[in-house]
């Protein structure tokens, strides 16, 4: 379960270019429930999903993981409860090093690190069975360097990076809007089948409102640092794509009317 | 001919005394290695801890203390040393060059004071070559030996340390500190235990080289860091830095390359003070080589580093 408290953060403050980027944002997640976001740029979502993770500071408000307070925590300490998947490719695996040192990596977020050899036999075998559920063929290039993979291919290793473990809760931040429309579909099943495999706490910012009609379960639309829309329940299951394109435009009215 | 066959016979009668001197300075190139390629911290803390480690190991043994213990604390020195270059760096935010440089003009007044003086004599004293059995003491033999010998140690205790968890997730901070982060690895932790390792190689180089020379002194560092990347360059060269075992194997194979070349060139007639500006092309040209191979091709790949 995900819980924000009336999170602030105001970039610049007392500044002439003062942001308010969250603005007493509140937002509840139950366990086992997928969440997806929409809104337009600048509405925050980037940093509620940072404030989450961790590499936003809130200025005030909490943020809860399964009740217990993170609002303190470090990143690195968060990543023991959650796991995100990055909009670039690039940002959510180490380039430099093989498929199977990531996969390791990975395996270890919510672990001690000790001084036994990483990469033993039976890691790698149970590696190889975990990728060749994406079908790629990543299972045959356990030592071949991440940064010779493509995009799709270093996208959906960091997917099977990400649901590893079965983190508390999943972040998954425009993963796949830097995809081609084929990559992007393969990637967008897998996530849907881990996630339902898994019945991960799940938390999704797209820009693809056809996205946010045929997943998840509740949708959320961030405005201005806050909520200004949820759907869930029946009303989510009717929704459609001009639906929702409809409320944006409500939106911009408004700030038309309002400068 | 006869001029060939001169450099020649002055080139092969050096061949010991360069092998032992390398094998020392490998540490070094281990500790110019470990932050820069590993932990992508171009760090230029050696040219301080290299004779940091050697005032510290001149003075212990002066007043009287065995080799091995005046080593490891020279060794512990370094590793301060190192610590606090990544500190400067992750606290303050302060470029990792400038923080070397930071680090290693205050490590020369360190070291000034360490000291006393700018130059110390520990001629006579034990050293840690003396102890080679069936070998005269003070040969070349006896510090190929022992040099080799610890430099075998190390490399093994890192191939381990860089193959196990621990040292996945420091490999990991510097292929990617986001990432690295993202998985739960501290990155703080992992870069200033990184470059105080390599302050500690560097600074252990500094103490060998004292107990073999005979004498300890303030400028001994004085273009280690070039001399180091050359030879590391070199040692790329040769056996490539694709995987783990041979990117460790590089600063050793290319410390052994790099002085018997320097040598080389002496024994042919090259005026020393001419010897830095030779290196520093050599070491120029060696990172250009990329970008002027593919200036036609498709975005050259240039050094990633952290700033």
């Amino acid at each position: 379960m995900l819980e924000i408290q009336s999170a602030r953060k105001v970039f610049y403050k007392g500044q002439a270019d003062e942001k308010t980027a969250l603005n007493d944002l509140n937002l509840r997640l139950g366990t086992g429930e997928f969440g997806v976001v929409i809104g337009s740029n600048g509405a925050g979502k980037s940093s509620m999903l940072n404030a989450i993770s961790g590499a936003l500071v809130l200025d005030t408000g909490k943020i809860l993981i399964n009740g217990d307070d993170v609002t303190a925590m470090p990143v690195h300490k968060r990543a023991m409860r959650l796991a995100r998947v990055f909009q670039d490719p690039m940002k959510g695996t180490a380039a430099s090093m093989t498929v199977a040192e990531n996969m390791l990596l990975a395996e270890l977020r919510a672990n001690k690190r000790t001084l036994r050899r990483g990469l033993n036999p039976a890691r790698l075998a149970a590696y190889k069975e975990r990728l060749s559920l994406l079908g790629l063929g990543l299972e045959n290039r356990l030592n071949t360097r991440v940064e010779l993979l493509s995009g799709g291919q270093r996208q959906s290793l960091s997917l099977i990076m990400a649901v590893g473990g079965s983190p508390e809760l999943l972040l998954l931040d425009e993963h796949t809007a830097a995809l081609d429309p084929r990559t992007a579909d393969i990637v967008m099943q897998a996530t849907i089948r881990a996630v339902e495999a898994l019945k991960l706490t799940t938390l999704m910012v797209t820009h693809n409102m056809q996205h946010a009609v045929d997943f998840g379960h509740r949708v959320i639309m961030l405005d201005a640092g806050r909520v200004r829309l949820e759907i869930a329940g029946a009303e989510k299951t009717a929704i459609t794509v001009p639906d929702l394109i409809g409320h944006f435009s409500v939106k911009t009215d408004r700030m038309f009317l309002a400068s | 001919m006869d001029f060939l066959q001169n450099t020649l016979a002055s080139f092969v009668s050096l061949v010991p005394v360069t092998l032992a001197q390398s094998l020392i300075l490998a540490f070094v190139v281990l500790g110019i290695m470990i932050p820069f390629r590993m932990l992508s911290f171009p760090d230029l803390t050696s040219e301080g801890a290299f004779p940091l480690g050697g005032c510290v190991c001149g003075v212990l043994m002066a007043a009287g203390m065995s080799p091995l213990p005046a080593i490891l604390v020279a060794l512990l020195a370094g590793f301060v040393a190192g610590c606090c270059t990544a500190f400067i760096h992750l606290r303050f935010r302060i470029h990792t060059l400038l923080a070397g440089i930071l680090m290693m003009t205050m490590l020369y007044s360190i070291n000034l004071r360490i000291m006393g003086r700018s130059n110390l004599s520990v001629f006579g004293s034990t050293t840690v070559f003396d102890w080679v059995p069936f070998l005269q003491p003070g040969f070349p033999a006896s510090k190929i030996v022992m040099a080799g010998l610890i430099g075998l140690i190390v490399f093994a205790l890192l191939l381990h340390f860089f193959r196990t968890e621990k040292g996945t997730a420091v490999r990991a901070v510097g292929a990617n500190p986001d990432m690295a982060e993202a998985q739960g690895i501290n990155v703080w932790l992992a870069t200033i235990g990184g470059v105080g390792l390599a302050g500690a190689f560097s600074a252990t180089g500094g103490a060998l080289m004292v107990q073999s020379q005979g004498f300890a002194d303030v400028n001994m560092g004085l273009g280690i860091l070039i001399n180091g990347l050359a030879a590391l360059m070199i040692g790329e060269a040769i056996v490539g830095k694709s995987s783990v075992p041979r990117q460790l194997a590089a600063p050793f194979v290319g410390a052994i390359v790099y002085y018997q070349l320097v040598s080389f060139c002496l024994a042919a007639g090259m005026p020393p003070p001419d010897l830095k500006l030779a290196t520093g092309l050599f070491v120029l040209a060696m990172l250009a080589l990329p970008s002027l191979k593919r200036s036609r091709g498709p975005a050259p790949a240039r050094e990633t580093v952290r700033e």
